[in-house]
């Protein structure tokens, strides 16, 4: 059961990600290979924030969300905005990950930190497992976000106007949608979001800039899994990750839990490539 | 001025070559050992790179795994030689066929959906190698990495350092690798390549299957990459998983995109930059990140042909400047002489019943039509009709609900769009789709890659086989130039005509082929009225030479003029098929383009629709 | 070609416009007044959807003017036009499929700046007029029918408190009586007020409530006239399968 917990909470990170590939997909269709760097950023900031400097919690996440809103806000405007092909946004969205992985390193070393939780970090044993209130801090969290995003995108203006521009740019326009600045908005409110999410994440994963790029590889199956644009398919893909990862390392040994997840992300694109909850669109030509 | 000229006159490929003696003569030079390294780390970089290159530049697809294949050939070529398998040649091979497999099977599913999943799963690979290399840890000497190796030998002979007889090697597996892209890259395969690349849709209506040619891309770059790992085992005879991780990864791509993905010796410039460049200065690795990120920034956004694409420009405007050819602004008011044609042997085109429907909206309703060679059979009706769905159907890119479509007497209802235009039908789109960079006789050679067929391999080693094929390519295409007038401009840019040229040259592409019938999409559109005359001409030139012409057309009166045959959509059915007389008399015509109701007029003719409208219109 | 002797709301001169390389609209003029209807007939492949979508801001215009209300309005882009009061129904009816109706209204509104609250009584303005969006608020748009849809459509476009309604094709792919019931909802908001650019390929139902008539071929106008003036649809007729010269 402790597996499963722990599995549980790696999900939810990978979960975490895939919300910030969702939202910046949804708004620009765009993939964001960067995303989960600036999430890692934002573990770094917290660790600067609660233990450096050792400020309070709601100061620190401020600093975090800000630092990373700014970062994403800049990223879209360099890397994004003017690049006009998917292809190349791939490239331009993988250098900004690099530089950012490259920086990260340079400001922070390359071992490991360790972010504390601002929450207890005592153990707590739930339903035969043991866990940490971090973990079910980050379940509740991927869980509250799916709902609440959801929520938001059919309950507010914006939120129908973003759920506009992903299913017909043009007509969204034609609504009077500025749709290039709300694109600029969302990627820098995931950005934001990434952010403050730093101070969650960090405790279970460290702070260490090297796990960005498994980080962003995984949360990719998990959007593979559910489908673009699908956040309740956003939670179930990674999930799912999270739960084969931790149960291949258990029975398997910890080399094959990336085996074990790239064969499920090949499964999915051999049999459902547009995910579990994805559309596949009749080709137009 | 005339420098330049005389430069210019030798031809292109003497000045690689002559590069590459020069780098194969290095050591007698007398130039120091780090320097030799240096070059030796600078060619299986820059063999890495190249399959990056063949699958992004010419392809268009973003696989990130040859960091893995090149792991893969490393340790291929490293377990043979502690297995006492030394001989440097068998190496290769065994490291190149390692890496082909590896490439093959992971970008089949990498290739199902589209951009992004092949470049996520290929960069999962990546990803994978560490782990991987431990699962055989007790083989592969895990994290610790692989000793034992022994030093290469060739036939026997131990290739010795001290000699940089190694070195030799490398560079000449270097050169000869570079010679098979560039064979590659100029022929009908290269123009392959970047016709797919530009539009998968295209490529297919041509006959290229677009799955299997951007799986070639794929495997095809994964076979240096697992060559430079076998040279880079026997580098050091030791090799470790730590470098083959991400950031090898993504200076791959840095290097890549700086020295310009589309162009054969972009490879080469790259490497020579990464390597030379950054990687020199000692805390480097530190920064090493830093720079590559800030590289594929600036690449992706600005350098989108990278260096390569600046030099080919500075080229062209010294060109320019010296008065050289295929830089005149071509003169289409021009008229070349024109031949007879040839007879071209269509075939009938029989659509029985067709029923297509999207999602609630039933596109086609049991339509039929027939067209006959010798013929232009006209496919009109207002929009929302189903023309467009007739014509996608007809080649292949929709599958009906049900009906059939036959060519002669093939059916080709369901046939994916690759394999119809195998059977003969050629289209032409309403955008010309034509590549950049390829003179106006290349792409409309394009046309008979599927027709006439040739290996790689006899294109690579420039084979009998090969150099037939293409004395027929340009042969054909020089004809089918002559046919539509254009035969004065065969040295041009293609792209870089005006639309009504473009229009005739897709024509061309599409005669060159020999189709069993022809589909004109709407070729008279944005076209002047001189234009619209020599496309009006053409299309009579090929009627009458047998041709089976399906014309999709909104100028009216041009359909009037050529047509013989007459066929309405309207709301995805055939309201009439007739002779244009005919057409224009039909009051249920009348109807669907002038919206006006039968039924409530009862009128049979069109004095008596007027008398009707009228009388309407003035209550 | 005065239709009234008053100022027009939207006044195109010359207008060049295409598709990147494409020319599609060669040379066009026409003007469309306040509370008046003007016709813009001709073929599929006219221009007529063209020329709109330069008038709208979605491509970008090479040559001539358009002038909105007294201004030039050439430079400003597509979704401040819908601000200024300018709003495009596109043809193809083309409402967000995976939204309800009410949702796609309230998107609709999106200029006003209102609270989703306040948006929902606005639309209830809308249903007064289109009772069957009433009935079916809480479908999904991509499940109704054709005639539906193009009513939300209009809907859609009219939560905006335009000026000026360009409308593309409604009467395509609908049913004669449909299409009478959208022309007679045309005629409601013409006499309210509102000046409407009516791009049709079916003319008597575009005849039904023009006032003026302006008829497109190949980019160019062949014929332009005010409605009254049009005794003999042979006429227009003969300017639709380009027999017509000048």
């Amino acid at each position: 059961m402790t597996i499963l917990w722990s599995g549980l909470a790696l999900g939810a990170v990978y979960t975490l990600v895939a919300i910030g590939y969702n939202i910046v997909f949804v708004s620009s269709n765009t993939f964001n290979f960067a995303q989960a760097q600036l999430m890692m950023v934002g573990t770094f900031v917290a660790y600067t924030g609660l233990v450096t400097l050792k400020l309070p919690v709601l100061v620190v996440a401020v600093m975090a969300t800000v630092t990373v809103m700014i970062l994403a806000g800049l990223e879209e405007v360099i890397a994004v905005r003017p690049v006009k092909d998917h292809q190349n946004q791939l490239v331009t969205t993988l250098g900004v990950a690099t530089l950012i992985s490259g920086a990260t390193q340079l400001i922070w070393g390359s071992e490991p930190l360790t972010v504390p939780f601002f929450g207890s970090n005592e153990p707590i044993t739930l339903l035969g497992g043991r866990t940490y209130p971090v973990e079910i801090a980050l379940l509740v969290l991927a869980i509250v976000l799916v709902v609440l995003l959801g929520q938001f995108s059919k309950r507010t203006v914006t939120g129908l106007a973003l759920l506009g521009i992903s299913e017909d740019r043009e007509a969204a326009m034609l609504r009077g949608v500025n749709v290039r600045a709300l694109a600029l908005a969302a990627f820098a409110a995931s950005g934001a979001l990434a952010g403050f999410l730093g101070l969650f994440v960090g405790p279970k994963t460290f702070a260490v800039a090297t796990l960005g790029s498994a980080l962003a590889i995984k949360g990719f199956v998990a959007l593979a899994i559910g489908g673009f644009g699908s956040l309740p398919g956003a939670l179930v893909g990674g999930l799912t990750v999270g739960l084969v990862e931790s149960y291949a390392a258990l029975e398997l040994g910890s080399e094959y839990s990336n085996i074990a997840v790239f064969v499920v992300l090949i499964v999915i694109l051999m049999v459902r490539p547009a995910g579990l909850f994805g559309r596949v669109r009749e080709r137009v030509v | 001025m005339q420098i330049w000229r005389s430069l210019r006159a030798v031809p292109s490929w003497i000045y690689p070559l002559a590069l590459a003696v020069l780098v194969l003569f290095l050591p007698a030079l007398g130039i120091d050992f780090a320097l030799i390294r240096q070059v030796q780390l600078a060619c299986i970089l820059a063999l890495v790179v190249s399959g990056l290159s063949l699958s992004l530049g010419y392809a268009g697809e973003l696989a990130l795994g040859q960091a893995a294949m090149y792991a893969a050939g490393a340790y291929t070529a490293g377990l043979m030689s502690i297995a006492g398998y030394t001989d440097i040649v068998l190496q290769l091979v065994a490291a190149g066929l390692v890496a082909l497999a590896v490439g093959v099977v992971t970008g089949i599913p990498g290739l199902r959906l589209g951009s992004w999943s092949l470049a996520m799963t290929s960069f999962f690979l990546v990803l994978l190698v560490p782990d991987i290399i431990a699962v055989f840890g007790e083989t592969t000497g895990g994290r610790g990495g692989l000793i034992g190796i022994e030093p290469a030998t060739l036939f026997g002979h131990v290739l010795d350092p001290e000699n940089n007889e190694f070195y030799l090697v490398i560079v000449v597996v270097t050169i000869a690798w570079f010679a098979v892209m560039r064979n590659l890259v100029v022929s009908r395969h290269g123009i392959a390549f970047r016709t797919l690349k530009q539009s998968p849709v295209l490529a297919s209506s041509v006959g290229v299957s677009v799955f299997r040619m951007k799986l070639l891309g794929y495997a095809i770059g994964a076979l240096p990459a697992g060559l430079a790992g076998a040279l880079f085992a026997n580098i050091d005879m030791f090799v470790t998983p730590e470098a083959f991780g991400f950031t090898f990864a993504t200076a791959v791509l840095a290097a890549c995109i700086l020295g310009g993905a589309a162009s054969v010796y972009g490879a080469l410039i790259g490497a020579a930059i990464i390597q030379f460049g950054p990687n020199q200065a000692s805390d480097f690795q530190e920064y090493a990140l830093v720079f590559y990120g800030g590289f594929l920034i600036v690449g992706g956004v600005l350098l989108s042909g990278g260096l390569a694409k600046f030099g080919k420009a500075a080229m062209a405007r010294l060109d320019r400047a010296a008065g050289l050819a295929g830089t005149r602004t071509p003169d289409p008011a021009a008229d070349g002489p024109r031949p007879a044609m040839d007879l071209m042997e269509g075939r009938i085109l029989v659509v029985d019943g067709i029923s297509k429907a999207f999602g609630g909206n039933q596109a086609l309703n049991n339509a039929s039509l027939s067209a006959e060679p010798g013929q232009v059979t006209a496919l009109i009706g207002p929009n929302g009709s189903g023309k467009t769905t007739m014509l996608n159907m007809i080649c292949g890119f929709y599958k009906p609900d049900s009906g059939r479509i036959l060519i002669g007497d093939n059916e080709v209802q369901g046939l994916s769009p690759d394999r119809v235009a195998r059977v003969g039908v050629a289209r032409t789109f309403q955008t010309p789709n034509i590549p950049e960079h390829i003179t106006v006789l290349e792409a409309v050679a394009s046309g008979r890659y599927s027709t006439d067929r040739v290996s790689m391999v006899a294109t690579v080693l420039r084979l009998p086989s090969y150099r037939r094929v293409r004395a027929a390519d340009l042969a054909e295409a020089q004809r089918a130039l002559e046919m539509v007038g254009m035969s004065h401009l065969r040295d041009e840019t293609a792209t870089a005509l005006p639309l009504g040229m473009r229009r005739l040259l897709e024509v061309a592409r599409s005669v060159v082929a020999e189709p069993r019938v022809l589909l004109l999409d709407e070729v008279a559109s944005g076209l002047d009225e001189n234009e619209v005359e020599r496309l009006a001409d053409l299309i009579r030139d090929l009627r009458d030479a047998g041709a089976t012409v399906v014309l999709v057309e909104h100028n009216f009166r041009l359909v009037l003029e050529l047509a013989n045959r007459i066929v309405v959509l309207a709301q995805g059915a055939v309201i009439a098929d007739g002779s244009p007389a005919e057409i224009e008399q039909n009051p249920r015509v009348l109807s669907e383009y002038l919206g006006v109701s039968v039924e409530e007029t009862g009128a049979r003719t069109i004095a008596d629709e007027e008398a009707a409208l009228s009388t309407e219109v003035k209550s | 070609m005065t239709a009234g002797a008053t100022t027009p709301l939207l006044s195109v001169r010359n207008l060049e416009s295409g598709y990147g390389d494409l020319r599609v609209v060669w040379d066009v003029s026409l003007d469309v007044w306040p509370g008046k209807v003007t016709a813009l007939l001709g073929r599929n492949g006219a221009g007529k959807t063209s020329t709109l979508r330069a008038i709208s801001g979605l491509n970008k215009i090479s040559a001539g003017s358009v002038e909105f209300d007294g201004q030039d309005i050439s430079k400003v882009p597509a979704h401040q036009r819908v601000r200024r009061g300018i709003a495009y129904v596109q043809e193809g009816k083309r409402v967000f499929h995976r939204q309800t109706v009410e949702q796609n209204l309230i998107l609709g509104g999106y200029v006003r700046k209102m609270r989703r609250s306040a948006l929902k009584q606005e639309v209830a303005r809308i249903y007064d007029l289109f009772p069957i969006l009433g009935e079916k608020r809480g479908l999904l748009a991509g499940s109704m029918s054709g005639g539906q849809q193009q009513m939300l459509a209009i809907g859609q476009a009219l939560m905006a408190e335009p000026t000026l309604l360009l409308l593309d094709e409604p009467s395509g792919g609908l049913a004669p009586v449909i299409v009478n019931e959208v022309m007679e909802r045309v005629s409601v908001l013409k006499e309210a007020g509102l000046a409407v650019l009516l791009v049709e390929q079916a003319v008597e139902a575009a005849m039904s409530v023009a006032d003026h008539v302006t008829v497109l071929d190949i980019g160019r106008v062949v014929m332009d006239a005010d409605a009254g003036d049009i005794d003999d649809l042979a006429v227009l007729r003969d300017a639709y399968f380009g027999r017509v010269g000048g």
